[in-house]
């Protein structure tokens, strides 16, 4: 379990979100990576009708080598507005970027952040890399990468609970469907380990995510914020539960004071359809072995189509927490939920295969 | 500050070229038992471990720190701003403190390059892919630029970086962290290899593995523990360009504008108005000598025309100011980790628990982190007691 103490956020520090801007496209020769970021963030305050002149503080995701830069922030901070800015960069998922920035404004740091986290899956082959990640003795002899992991995470599940058949297929179909919306264009094909499937697999696309949070009263509150982590080897976690997930999102929602399956929107980041389907149950919207069932049939989950509308590492969590804004915000477009969904959980997960976890509860103000 | 902060608890493993005998996790067990005995805080204290890791490339493997910092049940996240990377989770762990949202803070910073071949190649590989790799540039031949620099416009000779880099070298010889310090002299320096001109091989930082770790709590558990309280802190990150920064009105390359500015608000919250007479001792993240000179200035110690004089008084030993009494990072450079340690240094002299490395008297220390071609800069302002 965390150790840390609930993080709810009163009324003295809250923090709220005032703007949010996603970019998502593939291989754009157009865009350099720091035109790509410049842009993004722009439209981030351009969202918020803020200006950069009133930013203190850049937080910033981004990995070494998924950039195809050793120092990924070094060349690519400036373009996200950390020119004489206090700025830091963390090497986790864009939602963890997300919760530090938040942590400033409640500590009276700042008045606003940016917050920035970006992939180009494009540019590089994110499996291949991930290997990187595991032992280099013990583990990445067998070729061992993130989706190995969904896919040992799959098995393990399947061994309790048994097929899911007409579910996982409904699943497929659903989480397809939603994402039609971002109209992308073919990107590349990830292939899948058994016991996944083809359409388990996410769509690789580059992805630019901003975000400006502050001090000042928006329309969306941050409620709750919740870190999880679990242990490195992945043969001594819990593959089922999802602990460092499972953690977190009892943390955030606790913050928040609403139950678990009680919010009206979830975007869960999973890098396969059987890892959205495992992250239902580990936030609790859905009990153990009713994961893909939910997936398939409750509209409340992963209404943006999840990793099958664009997934590049570490740039995830900040956009299932960008889509939450646009759907309580109703902006969501073709995929808006039926009236205005009032709260939201949104998550992120870190390397190494969701080691650890951020989850970050919405309620309109 | 809205909460005040205190070290409480510092662990260092011995640094040294290469560890064959031990995983990383088995050097970050050993800085953060050390630094939780010292501080006399189980595990189960802490509320957030902040890791300090920089280049993925140098240690061979991507996120290194997952297996070997990040602990199950605590929440955990990795900074990374090149050679501030360090400092840099020193400053996200006191935000973390100061939103109330815990108020125990483990940060860990590691380096494992020795498992690199070549540090300057990949160190080539972080400037942009298409303007400068192909020019090699690296942080050697980027030093090399900035001391002539300094040189050209200031009045520097060769004798002052090789001067400060044997103080250096002698000050090395009483840090007890350090497997196998590098005694020379000043013509020692001048008569080794020259790297990028007008840099000796002696004056720059050797390749070096080690881990540092750092236990930072609010004021209510400081209790009668011995503490390096935190007076002020302050990053700044600019434009990594060099070529953008040489001539801008703001403050040209060798002005070190974000060193300027984090250590002016630094100082603004710690009531330093007179760094001369207020500091007893500066820990400076200075791989090379010329980079330490160049910081003196953006420190307040001295005018840029003033700083040969300043560093004379450095090399004769006659300022009142201890700099890099513990070698500094030319003695030992691991780099994720050395701007926690240049904060652990500080802190640990104000804590009178230097060892051999002690100076006298040491009631407010300073200490600098720098990354990323200097373009993350951090300041931290110790004292000995809660202001």
């Amino acid at each position: 379990m965390a150790a840390d103490a609930p993080t709810r956020r009163k009324a003295a520090n809250a923090v709220y979100v005032h703007g949010v801007a996603i970019t998502i496209g593939w291989a754009d020769e157009r865009l350099s990576l720091g035109d790509l970021i410049f842009n993004g963030v722009s439209a981030a305050l351009a969202d918020a009708k803020l200006s950069m002149a009133q930013m203190e503080s850049v937080v910033l995701a981004s990995h070494d080598l998924v950039d195809g830069r050793s120092l990924s922030s070094m060349v690519t901070a400036p373009p996200a507005g950390a020119y004489l800015r206090d700025e830091i960069r963390l090497s986790e998922d864009g939602l963890a970027a997300l919760s530090l920035a938040a942590a400033r404004v409640e500590a009276g740091e700042c008045e606003y952040s940016v917050v920035a986290a970006w992939g180009r899956a494009s540019e590089g082959d994110f499996a291949r890399i991930s290997r990187r990640s595991f032992d280099p003795a013990m583990v990445q002899p067998f070729a061992v990468d993130e989706f190995g992991v969904s896919a040992m995470r799959l098995s393990a599940w399947l061994a309790t609970h048994g097929p899911a058949g007409e579910a996982r297929s409904r699943a497929g179909a659903v989480r397809e469907r939603s994402a039609a919306h971002r109209r992308l264009p073919t990107t590349k094909l990830v292939s899948m380990p058994a016991p996944l499937m083809s359409n388990d697999a996410p769509r690789p696309a580059d992805i630019m995510v901003a975000a400006i949070v502050g001090r000042a009263s928006a329309a969306i509150r941050i409620a709750g914020v919740g870190h999880g982590t679990d242990l490195t080897a992945i043969g001594d976690r819990d593959l089922k539960r999802c602990t460092a997930l499972a953690d977190a999102a009892a943390i955030a929602s606790g913050a928040a004071g609403i139950a678990p399956d009680g919010f009206d929107l979830y975007e869960l980041d999973g890098a396969t359809l059987a890892d959205e389907a495992l992250a239902v149950e580990a936030v609790g919207v859905a009990a153990p072995g009713q994961g893909f069932a939910a997936r398939a049939t409750d509209p409340r989950i992963n209404r943006s189509g999840g990793g099958a509308a664009g997934w590049a590492y570490p740039a995830n969590g900040l956009l299932r927490f960008a889509d939450a804004c646009l759907q309580m915000r109703g902006e969501a477009g073709a995929i808006q939920l039926p009236g205005r969904p009032r709260t939201a959980l949104a998550t992120g997960l870190s390397t190494v295969a969701g080691q650890a976890a951020v989850v970050v509860a919405l309620e309109a103000s | 500050m809205s909460v005040r902060q205190a070290i409480v608890g510092i662990g260092q493993t011995v640094y040294r070229r290469r560890n064959p005998d031990a995983n990383t996790a088995e050097l970050v067990r050993r800085a953060v038992s050390e630094a939780l005995a010292d501080a006399g805080i189980g595990l189960d204290r802490i509320g957030v471990v902040v890791s300090g890791v920089a280049p993925d490339a140098l240690a061979g493997r991507t996120d290194i720190d997952k297996s070997s910092v990040a602990r199950p049940g605590i929440p955990y996240f990795r900074v990374n701003t090149g050679g501030a990377s360090g400092s840099s989770a020193f400053l996200a762990a006191m935000s973390w403190i100061a939103a109330g949202r815990c108020d125990a803070a483990l940060v860990v910073a590691v380096e494992r390059m020795g498992h690199a071949s070549t540090a300057q190649k990949v160190f080539n590989s972080i400037f942009d892919p298409i303007y400068e790799k192909d020019i090699s540039l690296s942080t050697i031949s980027m030093v090399a630029m900035r001391a002539t620099m300094l040189m050209q416009e200031h009045g520097y000779t060769l004798d002052h970086w090789a001067g400060l880099a044997a103080r250096n070298s002698a000050s090395s010889m009483l840090n007890d962290t350090i497997d196998q310090p590098r005694s020379f002299t000043a013509d020692d320096v001048l008569k080794s290899p020259v790297l990028a001109w007008p840099i000796h091989a002696l004056e720059s930082c050797p390749m070096t593995e080690g881990a540092c770790a750092v236990v930072l709590v609010a004021d209510h558990l400081v209790g009668d523990r011995n503490a390096a309280w935190v007076h002020g802190a302050a990053g700044l990150s600019d434009s990594y360009a060099m070529g953008d920064r040489i001539h801008r009105a703001e403050g040209s390359l060798v002005d070190l504008l974000t060193l300027i500015r984090s250590t002016a608000k630094a100082y603004d919250m710690a009531g330093i108005t007179d760094p001369t007479r207020q500091i007893d001792c500066i820990e400076i993240q200075a791989p090379f000598a010329s980079s330490e000179a160049m910081a003196y200035t953006a420190l307040g110690l001295c005018t840029p025309a003033g700083g040969p004089a300043f560093v004379d008084a450095q090399i004769d030993r006659s300022s009142r100011i201890s700099i890099n009494p513990s070698g500094g990072p030319q003695a030992v450079n691991p780099v994720s980790a050395t701007a926690l340690i240049r904060i652990a240094e500080a802190a640990l002299q104000v804590r009178q628990r230097a060892g051999r490395r002690q100076r006298d008297g040491v009631r407010t220390a300073v200490a600098t982190g720098q990354g990323g071609a200097t373009q993350f800069s951090t300041c931290v302002v110790l004292g000995d007691r809660a202001q």
